[in-house]
């Protein structure tokens, strides 16, 4: 007899034959690597000035990418600015999914005056501009990578909870939801461990994409100056040095095309996990 | 002996684009200890209510069980507490649903399913759990059972995944199992073994089975006795004999004529049509008159059918019709 392939065994040889998911899982590892090696390994103070402010790349040996507009190895700062931007996007991702997940279940599984209430709420946050709203969270309660997070969830979780809702909407009306009744289990039960099971897909894919948004977001917030004053991040880079933009593109640039590279393979993933949850659009 | 699920004048109201229309009217309906009961009609005719009713599972809302009292061992569930009713779901009243494709969860092994019916009503580790649904799994006749536990749904067919269900409601050996045209997704022979494999388990175990259906085959081949529904309302019950040997409802003779019957067709060809059918529709619910409900379809209505609804009285065996047994 053929081996039980789990659904989720399936969607993961499904990932393995996608190439630009591949590529983009090999390239998320590659940085991933890279950031957890300069958070945890590599010794050395990101602050200090190491030779002149605004070094092009390659003018001096040793500092490969240059000096920033204060003299600083941009190398290091990346090495180290890694880890907090990526904190940023995973917390501000998982609590995302947590509220909208939360919100989306209760709203689409109760229905009815639940519904009602959980939706006005959500609609409610989804209708503020959410940069505006995080920024006004973020000067409230003071810049730091924990405000910075919550600021950020706070203003994403609507669609989680909106996609999470159809999917309860959809799945509860199917006849093993039915039968998971008939068996005696109890609304918290159906919820957790028969409807969410089955919806997590979707899911999966959302928070995935919702890492690379909420770096982005971390990003913009530290370019307009609302970043963590107290912590090196790649958003807080670019702000700090985009008034040299003229003279120098480098200190710049490079954190830029850090988080576009980060942001670019953490969407091939997702648009992978898409396709390999998703059989009806593969041959698309 | 007394019934063990007895459903006496049971409303069940439904609130619909076209306001509140009348799912049951008024059913009453006994089942004794370890007997077979077949529910027949067509869709719409309120059999799957009925047993949802019996499960306490009728979705609020919109649907609302507004009279009528459901005992089960002397208990009346409508009044049962939320709790109470998922105590008795699965250990005591289990169901079998139409759609074996659909009735599994997919993400999980039939045998974890299995084993999380076992451990929600029994205080067993997870491994003796496991130990039982391999049992279990042999008892449904599942080959390789071990093996068959890890597969998902998605892995096996119809009828095996029939089986899993059956697995599934007979774990807590619950006094009452509710079919609910458990063969319609199935082809022929496999029907057949289901339908073995169902007399098998209630004289293996004693289990009174509510057998919903709109096979006449079927009912003639497993039940013990017969109630007939149309458009939510029993309009004829009987043993099972009585019901297909003398039917006394013009519906239900209607519903025996359409048994296919091998050789018919070529014998009969001149005088009738090689299978019969009863012309119309049921009614849509909140169209219902105050006369009988089947008049509309029916060669023997008259003007006093479609004024006045016919009670259920005994004829020989209890039917609602003003022109029991008469020929068309």
């Amino acid at each position: 007899m053929t081996k039980a392939v789990s659904p989720l065994g399936e969607a993961w040889g499904q990932f393995l034959r996608n190439k630009p998911a591949v590529a983009g899982l090999a390239l998320l590892i590659v940085i991933v690597g890279f950031v957890l090696y300069g958070h945890f390994l590599f010794n050395a103070d990101p602050y200090r000035i190491v030779w002149g402010p605004l070094t092009a790349p390659g003018e001096r040996e040793g500092i490969p990418l240059g000096t920033d507009f204060l003299g600083r190895d941009i190398f290091v700062l990346l090495l180290k600015g890694g880890g907090p931007t990526m904190a940023v996007g995973l917390s501000a991702a998982l609590l995302t999914v947590v509220i909208g997940i939360a919100m989306g279940a209760l709203a689409g599984y109760f229905g009815g005056w639940v519904d009602d209430l959980l939706m006005r709420l959500t609609e409610f946050f989804q209708v503020l501009p959410a940069l505006l709203f995080a920024m006004v969270l973020v000067t409230l309660f003071a810049p730091s990578l924990v405000t910075i997070s919550f600021a950020i969830g706070i203003v994403s979780w609507p669609g989680t909870a909106r996609l999470t809702r159809a999917e309860f909407l959809r799945i509860r009306e199917l006849e093993y939801v039915t039968a998971a009744r008939s068996i005696g289990a109890g609304n918290s039960r159906i919820i957790w461990k028969v409807i969410l099971p089955n919806a997590l897909p979707p899911l999966i894919v959302s928070a995935a994409l919702t890492v690379g948004v909420a770096i982005l977001f971390e990003a913009g917030l530290s370019f307009l100056g609302l970043g963590d004053p107290n912590t090196i991040s790649w958003g807080q880079m670019i702000g700090q040095n985009r008034n040299f933009l003229l003279e120098a593109w480098w200190p710049v640039a490079i954190p830029g095309l850090a988080i576009f590279f980060t942001v670019f393979a953490v969407s091939l993933v997702g648009d992978g996990l898409n396709d390999a949850f998703n059989p009806k659009l593969r041959s698309r | 002996m007394s019934p063990l699920m007895s459903l006496s004048d049971l409303r069940v109201e439904f609130d619909t684009r076209h306001g509140r229309v009348t799912a049951l009217s008024g059913i009453s309906l006994d089942v004794m200890p370890g007997e077979t009961l077949g529910i027949v009609g067509e869709s719409g005719c309120g059999k799957s209510i009925t047993a949802l009713a019996m499960m306490g599972l009728i979705p609020n809302p919109p649907g609302h069980v507004t009279g009528g009292v459901i005992e089960f061992d002397g208990e009346d569930i409508t009044r049962a507490s939320n709790r109470r009713l998922r105590q008795l779901r699965g250990r005591d009243i289990a169901m079998i649903f139409q759609e074996p494709m659909t009735s599994l969860n997919p993400v999980f092994t039939v045998g974890d399913q299995i084993a999380e019916a076992i451990l929600l009503h029994q205080d067993m580790s997870r491994a003796e759990a496991d130990r039982q649904v391999i049992e279990l799994l042999e008892t449904v006749g599942i080959p390789e059972p071990e093996a068959r536990a890890k597969s998902y749904p998605h892995q096996l067919s119809g009828g095996m995944r029939q089986r899993v269900m059956i697995a599934m409601a007979i774990s807590c050996r619950p006094k009452l199992l509710i079919a609910d045209e458990p063969t319609t997704a199935l082809d022929v022979t496999v029907q057949a073994q289901i339908f073995d494999l169902m007399r098998d388990i209630q004289a293996k175990f004693g289990v009174a089975i509510v057998l919903i259906t709109h096979d006449m085959g079927a009912i003639a081949e497993m039940t013990d006795r017969v109630a007939v529904m149309y458009a939510g309302r029993v309009i004829e019950q009987g043993t099972s004999d009585q019901i297909l040997d003398t039917p006394l409802h013009p519906y239900t003779r209607g519903l025996i004529g359409c048994i296919p019957v091998l050789g018919r067709a070529a014998a009969s060809t001149d005088r009738l049509p090689p299978l019969a059918e009863i012309p119309g529709v049921v009614p849509p619910l909140h169209l219902l008159g105050d006369g009988c409900a089947f008049a509309e379809r029916c060669a023997l209505a008259d003007d006093h059918c479609r004024a006045v609804r016919p009670p259920l009285d005994d004829k020989g065996h209890p039917v609602a019709c003003h022109h029991a047994g008469e020929i068309a």
